[in-house]
């Protein structure tokens, strides 16, 4: 069954003669859909892996049971691991030692053995183990690591009910090699791309998503509900844009630019702009929840 | 050093049997000594693109159970000297293969051939995982049609993820005059899209379906055909020649439209 959707069209128009409303030419006209698509699931969905270095070791913390829907296949997390390791910009000394967070995650040997591996090939080494699971703390200990057994406590569900801003946002995730087909980049801070987000390929961030190339697939900043947060590509070919809870999809033409565009939230719903030309010409109002004109605000 | 080489394309029918034939019997014809390996083994038929059918025994199941050695299972192609074939199991179990024992297989053939060329089955499950196992280049396989290249992508990715590298790109089934005539994806859009290198263009051609057919490799044929002319060339340029790539729009459109394609305009 279709879900019906409400959707406010937008007209390309010029504002330039008009001095009362914002002073830019808008490139693109764009639908904001009013029902939401239910932003709380998608947050939960972070089955982005964690990877914190702080000084002494690297923390790589895996997302809980709940957090990736209970069946997403090991194989698939070992993958995004190994993505996320060949990408990450290697922020560590040689030999740096490891705590796996494994929270409420069930690992046996074989498992623990693979993340071992795939971390030696980077040059850590799995030291520490610190989970909430019986059994994976004995495989842990088997296995020669040495263990943190926690109380099933989830920390992380408490802070998440809290009202996401800037600063409890992770650092951000600098991936410098082209986004494919089939991939979906999560994570709970900015996401800097150095290459491409191709058709079909899917960045979700928190924060704001920067491609230092062309943006052909799908990107979603302020997955949160951040309303501030801006998507800026060099080449603009999106497949469909969403920050927070709008959404913009291309039109059928639109004329090639050349300059970078910056897609950012206005009262009438996702706009794009020169990015050269954003920051001069827009605040954030709190009121409106959304970008305004800088004359427009006083 | 011989090289383990994987064709591989994500989707189904764009041409990895047809490419693993013809490439196998062009590198043969440039003296290499060639195993095919049939890693397809839900759809085997590289045996049959090669008229080899009838003289399959053993496959790389029975080697992997003991029941003969590699040695007796290879089939060799008689119209050719140096290029023999590895069949792929039918009947079996397909997820009893592992990739760690097609790895064990090609490490073995890379003792005794040049080339070491694996035909991947369709997807990205087992079956991809297997055929990938061992290889250290792969050959991407891709039509200019939309989902082709976004499945081309995706592989792409993944095998960039397993470590595996060195990837080259084969445009297969292009018609010069759709692209003229702008129904179709341009080489160039694919490979602008893609960002890997080029190592092939080949036209859609009846004759590949003939040829297919037939049981005989387009390139051991009688008659130079330019898709055949086509896979010498990506033979040649594994071998490391430089060949320019065939003028397919050679006898498209006006000389502007000519020019403006060779400045990639
Ligand atoms: N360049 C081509 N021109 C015309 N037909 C082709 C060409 N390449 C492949 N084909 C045909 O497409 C079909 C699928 O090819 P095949 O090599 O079996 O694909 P795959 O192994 O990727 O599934 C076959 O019938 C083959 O003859
Ligand atoms: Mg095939």
């Amino acid at each position: 069954m279709k879900r019906e959707r409400t959707t406010q069209k937008v007209d390309i128009r010029r504002y330039t003669d008009d001095p009362d409303v914002m002073t830019f030419e808008p490139t693109i006209s764009l639908d904001k859909v009013d029902e939401l698509p239910n932003s709380s699931p998608l947050v939960n969905r972070y089955s982005q892996i964690g990877l914190k270095n702080n000084g002494e070791q690297v923390l790589l913390i895996l997302p809980t049971q709940a957090e990736i829907n209970s069946d997403l296949p090991w194989s698939e997390t070992w993958q995004e691991l190994k993505h996320l390791l060949k990408t990450k910009e290697q922020s560590w000394q040689e030999g740096t030692k490891v705590c796996l967070v494994a929270k409420d995650r069930l690992l046996d040997a074989r498992q623990l053995q693979t993340i071992a591996e795939t971390l030696d090939d980077v040059k850590l080494s799995l030291a520490t183990v610190s989970t909430n699971r019986r059994q994976t703390a004995v495989a842990a200990a088997t296995s020669g690591y040495s263990v943190q057994q926690n109380s099933a406590q989830p920390l992380v569900e408490e802070q998440a009910d809290e009202e996401i801003t800037p600063s409890t946002l992770a650092e951000p995730l600098y991936l410098q090699s082209t986004v494919r087909s089939g991939v979906e980049i999560r994570h709970p801070g900015t996401i800097v791309i150095l290459g491409d987000l191709n058709p079909g390929g899917k960045a979700i961030a928190a924060g704001d998503i920067l491609v230092w190339g062309r943006l052909r697939g799908i990107a979603h900043a302020g997955a949160q509900g951040n309303l501030q947060c801006r998507i800026t590509a060099l080449k603009m070919e999106f497949t469909q844009l969403r920050i927070a809870d709008a959404v913009a999809r291309p039109p059928k033409l639109r004329p090639k630019r050349l300059s970078p565009e910056l897609a950012f939230v206005t009262p009438d719903g996702i706009r794009l702009t020169d990015t050269s030309e954003f920051a001069k010409n827009y605040v954030f109002s709190k009121s409106n929840k959304a970008w305004i004109g800088k004359n427009q605000a006083k | 050093m011989s090289r383990i080489i994987v064709v591989t394309s994500g989707k189904g029918g764009v041409g990895k049997t047809t490419t693993t034939s013809n490439l196998g019997a062009a590198l043969a014809k440039h003296n290499r000594s060639v195993a095919l390996v049939d890693a397809d083994f839900g759809l085997r038929n590289l045996d049959l693109l090669l008229g080899l059918e009838e003289r399959v025994v053993y496959t790389a199941i029975d080697v992997l159970a003991g029941e003969c050695r590699l040695a007796q299972a290879l089939v060799k192609d008689k119209r050719i000297k140096g290029l023999v074939l590895l069949p792929a199991a039918q009947n079996r179990n397909k997820e009893s293969v592992q990739p760690e024992q097609m790895k064990k297989i090609a490490t073995a053939l890379a003792k005794g051939y040049d080339y070491i060329l694996i035909d991947c089955p369709a997807g990205i499950e087992l079956g991809f995982r297997n055929a990938i196992s061992a290889a250290e280049e792969a050959l991407i396989v891709t039509t200019p049609e939309v989902a082709a290249v976004r499945d081309a992508d995706r592989v792409i990715g993944l095998l960039e993820a397993e470590g595996v590298n060195k990837i080259s790109l084969i445009v297969n089934r292009v018609k010069p005059l759709m692209v003229e005539e702008n129904k179709m994806m341009s080489v160039e859009d694919v490979l602008e899209l893609l960002g890997v290198p080029l190592i092939g263009v080949v036209p859609d051609d009846e004759k590949v379906i003939v040829a297919t057919n037939r049981g005989e490799p387009l390139v051991l044929g009688e008659y130079e055909s330019v898709p055949a002319q086509a896979y010498s060339n990506i033979a040649r340029r594994l071998e490391g020649e430089k060949v320019p790539f065939l003028d397919l729009m050679a006898n498209q459109g006006n000389i502007f439209s000519r020019l403006r394609r060779m400045f990639g305009g």
